[in-house]
């Protein structure tokens, strides 16, 4: 599939109120497929954002370039540049109506006034907002105003679409709505989405690859099962998901707990972190080798489908794990063992920043 | 007991207030000729007075000397007061547009000193303006009122746009630009609209400020450019007369429907 967007090693920092500098963007390199939904996602401050408004014009790079469908726009002033933007507070222009509101680009753009009416129709049919064009934009509740700076954005026919953390003023249920509309908005217009989050729930469930940032650089950048399942770093291991975190060391042949608990595995020796994610972890033993771990339950949390326990090992520290018990909630202060098969085990190596 | 110590306290206040304005509203319809603090009936002679109408007041009650004068002072002040609050508008509001978008050296410094004339007092004020006219040879005249009350009205209207400007989400100007308008097509659909409330409050504050001002334009308004309150200063050093009440009810009235029409569209705005 030929490249949708390139970003090529783009640098940028910011001079500081104090008068030193901060690196927003450490020399980042991306590359997206037409047609895909691309997630940024990381803490606050990682510098999503500013990739964000780097593409989209607000923001100049100090270093590095931008390639939108082959031509080069890293020079290119906002309002020339081929991409829309969702944004964060929706900044929708109250001044006007609905209506006037989705078909501003067309407007701008001088499409007449019959080509403008009939694409503003289509556009408040796909967010769902029929017959609401003449409203104003303060009449509209929050998910609806969000809606309105969808279809807003999407009414000029952008190459790409760019979203700020977009679902982020929604309460839960809404967002989880709008988060399957957005998905299938995006498979039906079928152009790429660039998405800002710092909710990794919602990263995981809508995009075709997520791009871990942290401190103005790319993590990694995989699809959401493989950044899940087989984190490149102790990062995202962390950051993506409840994790239990156990370092072990490498022999060769196999890999050794703090407790001498031992499993295969083909690696160089040295030292290296096992990824037990909570799930993992099951009261009855699986078939075949295993690894298991005794120990004090401090914590309980009841999540509706299955309770979320806090285990104390002694030697190898606290443990996550989530268990199914059919109705008997376990009792905090009561031992457990709990079992996790030894093959398929993730380590990431020390090495990995 | 305190709730009825604070109504009543508020209530002075209040009293303490609006009184003498109310008095002077009072006055203007007391037909007594002789002592308006003796109250001896109802009547609108001295509003059909300053309208040159006929009236059942004796000649010798007759104050004002003529009404064209008072129409001339009118006309002058009403001039004055539409090209200051034009003039002062457009450079208040591109000053605060200037301090509040730019980031530039001393930014603070700027913003302090087109405080300043608000606070200069007015004596101050006038004195200076007299003294560099003269200084640079200008004439005094309708100009040079203009000139003067604008240097103090600016500031007025730079408070008020900041104000707006400093509430105005730049985002939807972000938004607009990404949806593909030029900066001048941005500012025309989008930064304009957003701030008008806010325009045009300085607007009629500095309007109302030019129709009102004696102190300064006293000094720098020369012979023969009569303002309404200059002409209206003239009149009370001849006494205090009984048509002076119902030309301060009127600028009253005008002033009161001003702010009326100011706050009838910002509260549209706001909707």
């Amino acid at each position: 599939m030929p490249a949708h967007l390139e970003i090529i090693g783009a640098r940028k920092a910011f001079r500081t109120p104090e008068g030193g500098t901060m690196t927003a963007l450490d020399g980042i390199s991306l590359k997206l497929a037409s047609a895909e939904f691309l997630t940024l996602l990381g803490p606050s401050g990682c510098g999503k954002t500013t990739l964000l408004r780097t593409i989209s014009g607000f923001e100049t790079l100090d270093d590095g370039d931008i390639v939108i469908d082959g031509v080069a726009v890293t020079q290119m002033p906002a309002h020339k540049r081929p991409v829309n933007t969702v944004f964060q507070r929706y900044a929708l222009f109250n001044h006007m109506s609905v209506a006037r509101n989705v078909g501003y680009a067309l407007e701008i753009a001088g499409k007449s006034k019959r080509e403008i009416t009939a694409r503003v129709g289509e556009m408040l049919e796909l967010v769902g907002l029929s017959g609401m064009g003449k409203r104003s934009v303060s009449q509209l509740s929050g998910g609806q105003q969000q809606r309105v700076a969808l279809a807003r954005a999407l009414a000029g026919k952008p190459k790409l679409l760019l979203l700020d953390e977009p679902l982020s003023a929604l309460d839960k249920n809404l967002r989880q709505k709008m988060q399957q509309e957005l998905k299938s908005i995006q498979r039906e217009l079928g152009i790429g989405f660039v998405f800002v989050t710092h909710d990794q729930e919602e990263a995981l469930t809508m995009s075709d690859r997520i791009a871990v940032l942290a401190h103005g650089r790319i993590q990694q950048i995989d699809a959401p099962s493989v950044l899940y399942q087989r984190p490149a770093n102790l990062f995202t291991a962390d950051f993506l998901g409840e994790s239990n975190l156990l370092p072990v060391t490498l022999d060769g042949m196999s890999a050794h707990l703090a407790d001498g608990q031992s499993f295969e595995v083909a690696r160089p020796s040295g030292k290296a972190t096992l990824l037990l994610r909570p799930e993992a972890l099951a009261v009855t033993p699986p078939a075949g080798p295993s690894l298991s771990f005794s120990g004090r339950i401090t914590q309980t949390y009841y999540s509706g489908k299955d309770h979320q326990i806090a285990l104390d090992t002694g030697q190898l520290g606290p443990l996550t794990a989530l268990i199914r018990t059919g109705g008997t909630p376990p009792e905090i202060g009561a031992t457990v063992t709990l079992h996790a098969p030894a093959h398929g085990l993730h380590l990431i190596d020390e090495t990995a920043a | 007991m305190a709730r009825r110590f604070l109504t009543l306290y508020g209530l002075l206040f209040f009293v303490f207030i609006y009184a003498p304005i109310l008095l002077v509203v009072v006055y203007s319809f007391n037909a007594n000729t002789v002592n308006m603090m003796i109250w001896s009936g109802f009547t609108f002679d001295w509003y059909r007075q300053i309208f040159g109408m006929e009236t059942q007041v004796t000649e010798s009650a007759i104050y004002v000397d003529s009404t064209d004068q008072l129409y001339a002072a009118i006309r002058t002040s009403l001039t004055v007061a539409l090209s200051t609050s034009a003039f002062s508008t457009i450079c208040g509001t591109a000053l605060a547009l200037a301090v509040a978008r730019y980031r530039f050296r001393l930014a603070g410094f700027y913003r302090t000193l087109l405080m300043v004339p608000m606070i200069m007092p007015d004596i101050v004020l006038g004195i200076a303006l007299l003294i560099f006219f003269i200084t640079i040879g200008m004439n005094l005249s309708l100009m040079s009122i203009i000139i003067g009350q604008s240097t103090f009205l600016i500031s007025y209207v730079f408070v008020t746009v900041s104000a707006r400007l400093a509430e105005f989400d730049t985002s939807v100007e972000e938004a607009s630009a990404d949806l593909g308008a030029t900066p001048a097509q941005t500012f025309r659909k989008v930064t304009l609209p957003g701030i008008a409330p806010g325009i045009l409050g300085g607007w009629l504050l500095s309007f109302i400020i030019s129709m009102d001002d004696l102190v300064i334009t006293y000094f720098i308004a020369g012979t023969g450019n009569t303002t309404l309150p200059i002409h209206i200063w003239g009149m009370l050093r001849r006494g205090i007369k009984p048509e002076i009440n119902a030309i301060a009810t009127l600028m009253l009235l005008f002033t009161l429907v001003i702010a009326a029409i100011g706050l009838y569209f910002r509260s549209r705005r706001q909707k």
